[in-house]
């Protein structure tokens, strides 16, 4: 039986879709408006990309925030996937309230985690810099991980991983080929939350950053708050357009003409 | 049946696949041009250092003058930003090191002084000091401007469409009346409001008289019913666009705005206003104390200054470097000079003010 | 249990690292004499706390609260159909997540700001609802309690969607069918079967916009044209123009202890579902 989708459930998606859209569509568009300020159209013009090319700060700020991203992110999914797993599968004392520990990160203001860090760090003696900022990234995502994939893991069906035990299958074997490719989706989802929100993250990032380690939205942030110009509109529409054609050429690759939809029996 | 459950592992490799590809964008921008500009080996000229570190507001230079710097001088910059005296003042009391230059705003020097965070500087290092206009050589928050250079000036005012007011507003009363609710706008700052309504009343834009600031919080919560928002520099698009007519604003951001409306006019209230000074300082413990000299004397040259104050639309210090903006940025004649005040470091008053400024904004 | 700490390990000792030590100074912090300039001055006093029950502080809680719960609901609403619907939609599943978070890798302020382009009396909303002749005069949207709404929802979308999406993934359309073949009706088969799968992905989503929701301040200022004080505003000015650290810390304390009673409570619940070792 072919999965089918109530049309009406389909409208509303659609209609969120357009509301999460919507503003970014608006900002690729102001970022060829004549106007520097974002509020009327006045014309079109690519000056704001051309300045770009002059920007050697923006794209600096660029890679900084991509190299935090990925390592940010590569680390916090592969040590909130293990806590999720440990806390899923594990009973040890004190459970309970570690689990509830987990989502103080999420609670914190920002602005108080970024600054004691920083008191913290300054307190040791460790430089600020592009360390510092994924140190701080990665202690703020892990929560949000382990909630995405402990949320995963709970509803699990165990039955095929404790076949497969029972089949002589050692614990490793059993996770690495019954219990991963089912939780996969959930890391999945939980590795974009997390490069996400180290990618946008500002007040965190504003404290903990040292010289020359200015990521892309201490750099946006600042530039719009004082006099928003569209060069930040058109390097906003240049990460859109490059991560989109990323994923598709990577889409591309990776789903061949094989579709085997094995139905369900 | 779970036969089915056969398509997660072609998913294992898909979803790798991805992040590698995404990892790989990365990359690329090594080699981006421009990403570095360290082009020609630099070396330093006289007894600098080779390095200085720059902590500014941002967009708050002309777009070459590092460039410019650091192709004469033969030292590498680097260059961050900020966008609030708050968060520097926050961030280098928890004990962020390593910035030579920093640029606060005159409240904001107080305040570094009084922890001792700044550096005294070396005047025989700043030979362009002449170059500064009599009226800023000396300051209410450095006394003897042992600590800082200044690096612009600005007011707070009003800042207007003349097209659709019926006559050109003069006093901060303006906000207090009904004529153009919710086409008025005022600062989000608590000490702007508070203080444009102390000069209403004919008190100081600093004081820390609690029966003062009563009267100043109610006529601010009076304004508040007229205002369409609280809104600070970006309030300039709504201006542009003719969503606000009115707004409370500082003199650099109204100049930026008429260049791309010309109804746009500025004017400083009869009552008086604000006047403030962004001043460059060194900190203490800077790693680059000669570079940061040279670079601050470098600002004071009149040509420099003037692409500055010219991209920036605030006021210069530097009277060599006036002499060249068009059109030109007169300094205040001294009958301004007497309705307008430095925004002073409250000190302990702060708790004050604030709790005041959370009631108006809470009413 | 050894194997529980190997999990567990890594990323508790980051944690603690990194998180609890900072957050230990903070709660030092909270106890301490605010420095005039910043930063705390020696000295034990727990005013800050005492400071905190206020009825003007009291009622920035209260309604940042109410506004949580509220961004926190319209979540659920948007945020269940899609997540579904991306879970049914088989090869499309990844570009349909994609395009979720995708506008979320532009910055969170320029696409506030271009909310505000949409929402203000001239904007495109109101130019085409005039232009199909649905309104008359321009709706009043920006600068409104609803507009700060919309942009705390807009914000934490994908929050909630990503969790819920991770719960139903698994969703063994059999079951549902089972449930239709049994005779079980569209909304039936809903609640009995789909809901309750999902609950653990609905109610993580809910923790992770809720809780986030309660510090955000950056959507009040600016789509709501900082006419109101929320909790967020309240901490963040303690560390900045109010120069009152301690206030700010205990503010926030005061917030951490609230929600992790409630989230105490969440988890006790958990416990049954909670598969058996």
């Amino acid at each position: 039986m072919p999965r089918r989708v109530p049309p009406s459930l389909a409208g509303v998606t659609a209609l969120v879709y357009l509301f999460l859209h919507a503003p970014a569509l608006v900002l690729v568009l102001f970022s060829f408006n004549r106007s520097r300020f974002s509020v009327e159209w006045t014309g079109v013009t690519l000056d704001w990309y051309a300045r770009l090319a002059g920007r050697s700060d923006i794209f600096r700020a660029l890679r900084a925030s991509i190299i935090v991203g990925m390592a940010s992110t590569a680390i916090a999914t592969t040590l909130g996937t293990l806590i999720a797993l440990g806390l899923a599968r594990r009973r040890f004392p004190g459970r309970e309230t570690y689990e509830a520990a987990l989502y103080l990160p999420i609670v914190t203001p920002e602005i108080v985690v970024g600054i004691s860090l920083l008191v913290l760090f300054a307190a040791i003696g460790v430089p600020l810099g592009l360390t510092t900022i994924t140190i701080a990234h990665v202690a703020f995502s892990i929560s949000f991980v382990v909630v995405v994939v402990l949320a995963r893991l709970r509803g699990m069906d165990r039955t095929l991983e404790e076949a497969a035990l029972i089949l002589g299958a050692d614990e490793l074997t059993a996770f690495r080929r019954v219990t991963l490719p089912q939780l996969w989706p959930a890391i999945a989802a939980g590795a974009l939350l997390a490069f996400t929100l180290s990618f946008d993250d500002f007040i965190i990032t504003f404290f903990v950053s040292g010289v020359g380690s200015t990521t892309l939205p201490l750099l946006v942030y600042a530039m719009v708050r004082r006099s928003i110009e569209p060069t930040v509109n058109a390097i906003s529409t240049i990460i859109l357009l490059a991560t989109t054609l990323l994923v598709w050429s990577a889409d591309r690759i990776t789903s061949g003409p094989r579709t085997p939809r094995a139905v369900a029996g | 049946m779970k036969a089915n459950r056969h398509v997660p592992h072609r998913l294992n490799r898909r979803e790798l696949l991805r992040l590698a590809c995404l990892g790989l964008a990365g990359l690329p921008f090594a080699g981006v041009p421009g990403c570095s500009g360290r082009d020609a080996a630099r070396v330093p000229v006289a007894d600098l250092e080779p390095e200085l570190n720059i902590y500014n507001w941002s967009d708050y230079i002309a777009p070459d003058t590092v460039r410019a710097f650091e192709r004469e001088f033969g030292v590498r910059v680097s260059y961050d930003t900020y966008e609030s005296n708050e968060e520097l003042l926050a961030k280098l009391a928890a004990g962020a090191a390593g910035y030579d230059v920093v640029v606060p705003t005159g409240y904001g020097i107080q305040a570094l002084l009084a922890q001792d965070l700044l550096a005294p500087l070396e005047r025989s290092r700043l030979s362009n000091w002449d170059n500064i206009a009599p009226l800023f050589r000396d300051s209410p928050y450095d006394p003897g401007r042992r600590y800082s250079v200044p690096y612009q000036w600005g007011v707070t005012g009003i800042a207007y469409r003349a097209d659709r007011i019926a006559a050109a507003p003069d006093s901060w009363g303006t906000f207090l009346e009904s004529r153009y609710a919710g086409h008025m706008t005022m600062l989000d700052d608590g000490r702007e409001v508070l203080g444009a309504m102390l000069k209403l009343r004919g008190h100081s834009y600093n004081s820390v008289n609690a029966a003062e600031l009563a009267a100043a919080r109610a006529d601010a919560i009076a304004a508040k019913a007229n205002l369409m928002a609280y809104v600070s520099a970006p309030v300039k698009g709504q201006l542009i666009a003719g969503d606000v007519w009115l707004a409370q604003l500082w003199s650099g951001d109204a100049t930026q705005a008429r260049v791309e409306q010309a109804e746009i006019e500025f004017v400083v209230p009869r009552e008086g206003s604000m006047l403030f000074g962004d001043a460059m300082a060194m900190s203490r413990g800077a790693p680059h104390p000669r570079a940061a000299h040279a670079f601050m004397n470098y600002v004071l040259r009149p040509d420099v200054g003037a692409a500055i104050a010219q991209a920036t639309g605030y006021g210069t210090p530097n009277a060599a470097a006036a002499a060249r903006l068009t059109p030109a940025r007169p300094y205040p004649t001294a009958a301004e000079l007497a309705r307008l005040e430095y925004q002073a470091e409250l000190g302990p008053a702060n708790a004050l003010w604030d709790r005041t400024w959370v009631e108006v904004k809470s009413a | 249990m050894a194997a529980a700490w190997l999990q567990l390990a890594p990323g508790s000792l980051w944690l603690l690292a990194f998180f609890v030590a900072p957050v230990l100074i903070m709660l030092g912090y909270s106890v301490m004499h605010a420095g005039t300039y910043g930063g705390v001055s020696p000295g034990l006093t727990l005013g800050a706390y005492r400071r905190f029950v206020d009825p003007l502080y009291l009622t920035i809680l209260l309604r940042t609260v109410l506004i949580s719960l509220v961004c926190t609901a319209i979540c659920v609403v948007l945020g269940f159909p899609v997540a579904y619907v991306i879970a049914r939609s088989g090869r499309w599943k990844h570009r349909l997540l994609f395009l979720v978070v995708l506008p979320f890798w532009t910055s969170f302020l320029v696409r506030t700001y271009a909310m505000i382009f949409l929402l203000r009396d001239g904007g495109l909303i109101n130019t085409w609802l005039q232009a199909l002749h649905l309104i008359r005069e321009p709706l009043t949207m920006l600068y409104t309690p609803g507009a700060v709404v919309a942009g705390l929802v807009y914000g934490f979308l994908p929050f909630m969607v990503l969790p819920i999406y991770a719960s139903l993934e698994h969703l063994d359309p059999a079951l549902l069918e089972a449930a239709e073949n049994l005779g079980a009706r569209p909304w039936s088969r809903f609640r009995r079967v789909t809901l309750p799968l999902s609950l653990p992905g609905l109610v993580a989503g809910s923790l992770l916009v809720f809780i986030p929701a309660l510090g955000s301040f950056l959507t009040s200022d600016l789509l709501g044209g900082a006419k109101q004080v929320m909790l967020g505003n309240l901490i963040q000015n303690q560390f900045t123009t109010a120069r009152d650290w301690p206030f700010g810390a205990a503010a926030s304390f005061v917030l951490m202890a609230a929600v992790l009673a409630a989230l105490l409570v969440y988890v006790r619940v958990q416990r049954p579902r909670v598969d058996a070792a």
